[in-house]
């Protein structure tokens, strides 16, 4: 479970201040939590900030019981890797390791043997239909099979909560089709935070928070087209 | 180690930039591993020839230390005389007055090196084990005997004139057999024909031989004593002086190499700030995905350290290769082998190296991983 109270971030720039995000409290529970907004509205501040990829300038963040605005830089990296995974617009695999590579990449750092790894990673990509692609560099693969495999390192270590920001921005129709399915199912177990300019992707997610101005406007919950 | 697959997947997806900049440092290297070669190869060719050089103290005007090789003789023939009642009183064996003369140009093949002996006294009392292998070991009055590399290089024979002035010309009368030291590329001549030559009566150095249970640091000291002016300087002096003056020289000869050293190393700084300039987003991927700093940190200071390990060991290769080429020419020409990749050089050119990749990487290693993740994560 992941709890915002009162975020707020602020930029200074030279004499001007930026408000980026103001005053956001909110419970994120089990299941997809879409996040829109108009550009500059502050989706990818507080996701970073959800992340403990930045601090806040008030307020916090709370993984369970851990305050995550009170931790190290090192002990939110460790926190990182136990509890979230992420998948971005672009640019999200280190270009010099093949697919399987990149999914095994979180399994390396938690200390893996390397059998193991690539049993896991292998598998995952089984999991994205990609098998065939395991030992495809990266730009080797298209821009949804990228994403396919972002997605896929994102659950290497069975991570509660997951994040995604514009994870279907760059996609045609029928990858973002492709990758939108297999997201909402690994969020369906899990916590899953996505934010998107797209409303029809967001409307497959439970609720939808809509940002404006750094402050989170309302939440609502759509209608499920049966 | 699980980080060094990474460093090592990063350096291979650039192959042409990592085998230049490994270029860069094996070159480094190689240079210093054969500049500072000579001082390792002069220091071993020394201690051979001094473990065998008979007399046990070489007395040479003061202020001429080392080895009076080519010094102008400077001891006069009383200072010789002082120096004889001395050395008996104090129990020597044998005292030798000689000097060293060379005649020739740079040519090797027709460059000489005298040495000249007083009447009676034999080639092997300063050499011991010295044998002639044709004529005679003993050279008479207008006589010399020919060290066996020297012979062998300028075609000298039993019978041969060697014209040292209009005045003076020495009838080779003896070939030595190879003893693999400095006498093998002397020639022997009396002390008498070579002061002709310089018009002196002086000569360059006296040796004093000592039976073995005399103490030669006390000997040469009351000598020294005894006759003014002249520096008595027993073999382990020489060497320790020795060593004195080729540290100099090595360190002057690292200097030189240092030059090509900091292009080695910047060649490494380079390459790893660009490669760390163009991951910053690759890094900031990988801190988000829950890599620490240290993580980041080892990733690229491994990739300067391995680079420069790489460039180390083959540039220690090449040196060591290069140094057997020199000595297979100066073995030929001179008999010498004057460059020798000792363990301690090898050991101290891959000490040097790794510091050199660890040098240039720490600041990039540091840059990479201090930067903000959401800094990172923005640059594409
Ligand atoms: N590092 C920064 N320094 C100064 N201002 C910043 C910084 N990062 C973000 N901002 C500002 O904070 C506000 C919110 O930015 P944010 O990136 O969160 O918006 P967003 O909703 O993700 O927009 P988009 O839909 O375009 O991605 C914007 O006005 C932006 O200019
Ligand atoms: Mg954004």
């Amino acid at each position: 479970m992941l709890r915002a109270e009162n975020l707020t971030k602020r930029y200074r720039q030279g004499e001007k201040e930026v408000v980026a995000l103001e005053g956001f409290t909110y419970t994120f529970p089990r299941g997809a939590t879409a996040i829109v907004g108009p550009s500059g509205s502050g989706k990818t501040t507080l996701l970073n900030l959800l992340a403990g990829l930045d601090l806040p300038t008030e307020g916090g963040v709370y993984l369970g019981e851990i305050p995550l605005h009170r931790l190290s830089e090192d002990e939110r990296s460790e926190a990182r890797l136990k509890h979230m995974g992420f998948v971005f617009q672009q640019w999200n695999l280190i270009p010099t390791l093949t697919a399987w590579e990149n999914v095994a990449f979180p399994l390396l750092l938690a200390g893996w043997p390397p059998a193991k790894r690539r049993a896991r990673a292998l598998a995952l990509l089984e999991g994205v239909g990609l098998s065939q692609r395991a030992h495809h560099l990266p730009n080797r693969l298209s821009g949804g099979e990228q994403q396919r495999v972002a997605l896929a390192r994102a659950l290497a270590l069975d991570p509660p909560i997951l994040f995604a920001d514009e994870p279907t921005g760059n996609l045609d129709a029928e990858a973002k089709e492709e990758m939108a399915a297999l997201l909402f199912q690994a969020g369906k177990e899990r916590t899953l935070i996505l934010v998107t300019h797209d409303l029809e992707l967001a409307a497959r997610a439970e609720r939808i928070l809509h940002l404006k101005g750094g402050r989170l406007l309302r939440e609502e919950v759509p209608r499920k087209v049966p | 180690m699980e980080v060094f697959y990474l460093v090592l997947r990063n350096l291979l997806a650039r192959p042409v930039r990592s085998l230049l900049t490994l270029l860069g440092v094996l070159i480094a290297t190689a240079s210093m591993v054969l500049f500072l070669s000579f001082g390792e190869g002069l220091r071993r060719a020394l201690f051979q020839e001094l473990s065998r050089v008979g007399p046990a103290i070489q007395v040479v005007p003061e202020g001429s230390e080392g080895l009076a090789f080519s010094a102008y003789p400077e001891i006069t023939p009383t200072q010789v005389e002082a120096l004889k009642r001395a050395a008996e009183a104090l129990g020597a064996q044998a005292v030798i007055p000689t000097l060293f003369l060379a005649r020739g140009g740079l040519d090797p093949q027709n460059s000489f090196f005298f040495q000249g002996l007083p009447p009676g006294v034999s080639p092997d009392l300063l050499y011991p084990g010295l044998r002639a292998k044709e004529g005679r070991l003993l050279p008479s009055k207008g006589g010399a005997v020919v060290g066996a590399k020297l012979a062998e290089r300028t075609g000298l024979a039993v019978g041969s004139p060697l014209r040292l002035s209009p005045q003076v010309t020495l009838k080779v009368e003896g070939i030595l057999e190879e003893s693999g030291g400095l006498a093998d590329n002397l020639i022997f001549a009396p002390l008498k024909a070579l002061q002709m030559v310089l018009g002196t009566e002086n000569v360059g150095a006296v040796l004093v031989a000592l039976s073995p249970d005399k103490k030669a640091e006390e000997v040469a000291r009351a000598l020294e004593r005894a006759v003014p002016g002249l520096k008595a300087q027993t073999t382990g002096e020489v060497m320790r002086f020795a060593e004195r003056a080729l540290r100099i020289s090595d360190l002057v000869r690292f200097g030189i190499s240092l030059v090509a050293l900091a292009v080695g190393g910047l060649l490494v700084a380079n390459t790893v700030m660009m490669s760390v300039y163009e991951r910053t987003r690759e890094f900031g991927v990988m801190r988000a995905l829950g890599a620490k700093r240290g993580f980041i940190f080892r990733l690229v200071v491994l990739e300067a350290l391995f680079l420069a390990l790489l460039g180390g060991v083959g540039g220690l290769a090449l040196g060591g290769v290069a140094s057997q080429a020199i000595n297979l020419y100066t073995q030929s020409e001179v008999g010498l082998a004057l460059s020798a990749v000792t363990p301690r050089l090898s050991l101290f050119a891959l000490l040097v190296a790794l510091s050199l990749g660890l040098l240039a990487g720490l600041l990039p290693a540091h840059q990479a991983s201090r930067i903000p993740v959401v800094e990172a994560l923005g640059r594409v």
